[in-house]
């Protein structure tokens, strides 16, 4: 084949060309520290990546739902502690009160505690995260009770009274708040009861009827203190295993985060060592490509032909 | 009997003949860098021996050379490589083009980042799942409005950029269908003069070279294919004679473009009967009416009106061929398809299909106000995708009157996101944005990869065709000393002629003296 100078020097600048177009694509994988740079570098990492961003997102954003939900059922636990400690306390009241060595004077003492703690138990059932009520079903607005001796809002106890979900993970949903309405209402129908009893000055015996699970008031039977104690234990309980749930789900969240991280890394980012390796013998081959270039080009018989 | 002075007529015929070939070896080097310059070459040949037969001719043992004389001066040209370089040419074309548009694209869209459409999608979602931790929460309530406002834009933005890309590739059309035009107008003109010049013996080479440069050229945008007419007169033999250019549908019509003297135009036309030119056509849409065919007018000098000239559809054009391909098939044609085109109106339908899908739910819940049957987003295309909300108060978040705490239909509206849509593939909102990202990509790859490979082919045969055409300066200096030393030996020759006739003329018949 007949080679002419245009030849090798339209060669050298095309090889030249492909030796930038290379280096450029490696120096753009280290300044970005990405492997691709348009989708068409190579698409399904493209593609991939999208989807693992969006998985990214997600699970942040479910755990930003699960501190969310954290809050509300700490608090909600943390009120039915003190609902319990309150009915402990009405307890030692009922059992001291049963004893018909009390003066009537004695028992209006006691009385005046009971309905300190009354008043204490329904200010628990008010009980806010932030601004919104926790025991008021979905009118987060308003409170259970909106004076200190009045029946319970009818906004919630008509219909209002529902649970708050919010999604934990994808088609998953998780119940934060707790519909207090009913055991609040058991406890305040007692409590008045309870004062009935002691302000009637009724019996030792009477009184300490009230101990148990159902009592007579009048012709209704209505939980009697064991069965409301009974009863906030088991609502505590499901808070409790709504805790549990969440950190269960948070663990789980955390690792998954940590999966897709790895996996969005391994998909994208640049192997430094590789890539700048490569670098260096693409850097290389353009020297030796330059100077041999530089050699043959200038080279023609007009140099020897004197 | 010869003649006393032959020696020298036939030493002056060298001189002239070397003294040719050496201005031709000049020429060559001088155009070593000329695009598209073929070194030429003086063909020489002895001149008719002494004595020529004839009735009288004198009786001579042996016949007796006369010299020599340059008979044509020729390009070295390989018409078989020349078909080869063309041909990858419409490749190249076609590819680089491709190529290029698919890139602009995906400069557009933008993906994967933190700040294309699929990003907003998951923002917007995000600040759905912010609501519904926070349903009565006013200031969650106005994020969720300004992230539906940024996925709106966003769309709105990917339609406006998508279509003034498609309105540059319009205008590229029409430089493009122009520049054709102006190509043929010019082989026209170079037929012209070689039609002229060749019947009285002349070779043209200069103008072949302009001539073969042109329809290199011609090759980028439209796939032709030409052939040769003798010049008739005294032509020489390896005069070209002028060139007919013609352009073969796909079907098979052959349809001239160029022949001789006259030559063809053609208009690039839209489906309104318009010129494409990228200007827009429906200002309310700002968009762009498709290609519809190629109109290319009857040769003449000059050429007729191209409006009324034969239609050549996009069935008929050669795929994979030449940049005008290439652009129409970006540009958009036969009702609807080509890249732009079938981009946006896949952002239109996932744009609809969400607007739609988003507001039947959320008109079916109730805002902090009691309002209910309110629309969240309004339009039906990326273009007039837009967010009417604007109190906070206002968003749907509850499925039941009068409970600000009540997030239900919040959370069917978070649903949607991850729900399959039927309409859209079977996939998700942003599951179907994926799969147009990447088709994209695959798409711009396959271009990337036929653009390199086209460009190597293309090399290699330019390399070849160099290796016939091109000036080697080694090659030229070494005939340029051969000519040289020649034309040094022919005037030696005629010195000694010139010392012989001398003896006779000066030093005869002195006997003595």
């Amino acid at each position: 084949m007949r080679v002419t100078q245009s030849m090798m020097s339209s060669n050298m600048l095309r090889n030249l060309n492909t030796s930038y177009s290379k280096m450029s694509k490696y120096q753009n994988m280290l300044d970005s520290g990405k492997v691709i740079t348009r989708p068409s570098d190579d698409p399904v990492v493209a593609v991939k990546g999208m989807g693992y961003r969006i998985d990214l997102d997600k699970n942040q954003q479910y755990q930003r739902n699960l501190r969310e939900a954290n809050t509300w059922l700490d608090t909600t636990d943390e009120a039915l502690d003190q609902v319990g400690g309150a009915l402990k306390r009405v307890k030692e009241l009922i059992v001291q009160a049963a004893n018909d060595t009390n003066t009537a004077d004695d028992r209006q003492k006691i009385n005046a505690e009971m309905q300190q703690i009354k008043e204490q138990l329904r200010d628990i059932a008010n009980t806010k995260v932030g601004e919104n009520y926790i025991f008021s079903g979905t009118h987060t607005n308003q409170p259970l009770y909106t004076d200190k001796t009045g029946p319970q809002n009818p906004a919630i106890t008509t219909g209002g009274n529902k649970p708050i979900e919010i999604n934990v993970f994808d088609g998953i949903s998780m119940n934060i708040n707790t519909q207090g309405a009913d055991l609040f209402e058991n406890i305040d129908g007692f409590m008045a009861h309870v004062t009935t009893l002691l302000e009637s000055g009724a019996t030792g015996p009477e009184i300490g009827n009230a101990l148990g699970l159902e009592v007579t008031n009048g012709a209704n039977k209505i939980p009697g203190l064991d069965g409301i104690y009974e009863n906030a234990l088991t609502v505590r309980a499901d808070v409790g295993a709504r805790q549990n749930r969440v950190e269960m789900m948070e663990n789980r969240l955390s690792l998954q985060e940590i999966n897709v991280t790895k996996q969005l890394s391994k998909n994208e980012d640049t192997d430094y060592a590789k890539t700048i390796t490569d670098m260096v013998t693409q850097e290389s081959i353009h020297q030796a490509a330059l100077s041999v270039g530089a050699k043959i080009i200038q080279q023609t018989l007009v140099d020897f032909i004197r | 009997m010869r003649s006393t002075f032959m020696g020298l007529e036939a030493s002056k015929r060298g001189l002239f003949t070397q003294q040719t070939a050496l201005y031709t070896t000049g020429h060559n080097i001088s155009n070593a860098n000329t695009l598209g310059y073929t070194r030429q070459r003086a063909n020489m040949q002895a001149t008719p021996g002494f004595p020529s037969p004839g009735l009288n001719q004198p009786v001579y043992p042996g016949h007796l050379g006369t010299g020599v004389e340059v008979s044509s001066i020729q390009r070295i040209r390989d018409q078989f490589t020349d078909r080869q370089y063309r041909q990858e040419t419409n490749k190249l074309g076609y590819w680089d083009s491709t190529a290029k548009s698919i890139s602009q694209m995906e400069d557009i869209m933008s993906e994967p980042s933190e700040f294309g459409i699929n990003q907003s999608f998951t923002d917007f979602w995000k600040s759905m799942e912010d609501v519904i931790d926070n349903p009565k929460d006013t200031a969650a309530r106005q994020v969720l409005i300004s992230k539906g406002i940024s996925i709106a834009e966003s769309f709105n933005y990917m339609d406006r950029q998508l279509k003034q890309i498609q309105g540059n590739i319009g205008n590229e059309i029409n430089v493009s269908t122009d520049k054709v035009n102006s190509i043929l107008k010019q082989i026209a003109a170079l037929n012209k003069q070689i039609q002229e010049v060749e019947p009285s013996g002349y070779v043209p080479n200069d103008l072949y070279d302009a001539r073969d440069v042109l329809v290199d050229q011609l090759n980028e945008y439209i796939p032709v294919t030409v052939s040769l007419q003798k010049s008739g007169g005294l032509a020489k033999d390896v005069a070209e004679g002028s060139m007919t250019i013609t352009y073969v549908s796909a079907d098979g019509t052959p349809i001239k473009l160029v022949d001789g003297r006259q030559y063809a135009a053609l208009a690039t036309m839209d489906t309104n009967d318009r010129r494409i030119d990228g200007d827009v056509d429906d200002q309310a849409k700002g968009s762009y009416a498709n290609f519809k065919e190629i109109r290319i007018a009857a040769v003449g000098e000059p050429p007729g009106d191209p409006a009324t000239g034969i239609a050549i559809d996009y069935s008929k054009m050669d795929p994979g061929k030449g940049t005008l391909r290439a652009l129409i098939d970006a540009y958009g044609h036969s009702g609807g398809q080509g890249t732009y085109p079938e981009m946006l109106a896949n952002l239109d339908k996932l744009a609809n299909e969400f607007i739609t899908k988003f507001n039947e739910v959320h008109s079916k819940g109730f805002g902090l106000d009691d309002s209910t049957g309110q629309n969240f987003f309004s339009g039906t295309t990326a273009r007039d995708f837009k967010v009417v909300i604007t109190d906070p108060k206002q968003v749907a978040v509850s499925d039941t009157a009068g409970e600000e705490g009540n997030n239900g239909n919040m959370r069917k509206l978070a649903a949607l996101q991850s729900q399959a849509q039927d309409n859209l593939k079977k996939g998700t909102f942003q599951n179907y944005y994926k799969s147009l990202v990447g088709d994209l990509a695959v798409k711009g790859q396959e271009a990337e990869r036929s653009a390199f490979n086209s460009e190597t082919m293309h090399l290699e045969i330019l390399k070849r065709r160099n290796s016939m055409n091109s000036v080697s300066l080694d090659e030229e200096m070494t005939n340029m000393i051969t000519f040289q030393q020649a034309y040094n030996a022919n005037a030696r020759m005629i010195t000694v002629v010139d010392e012989t006739l001398d003896k006779i003329i000066n030093g005869m018949g002195r006997v003595g003296l």
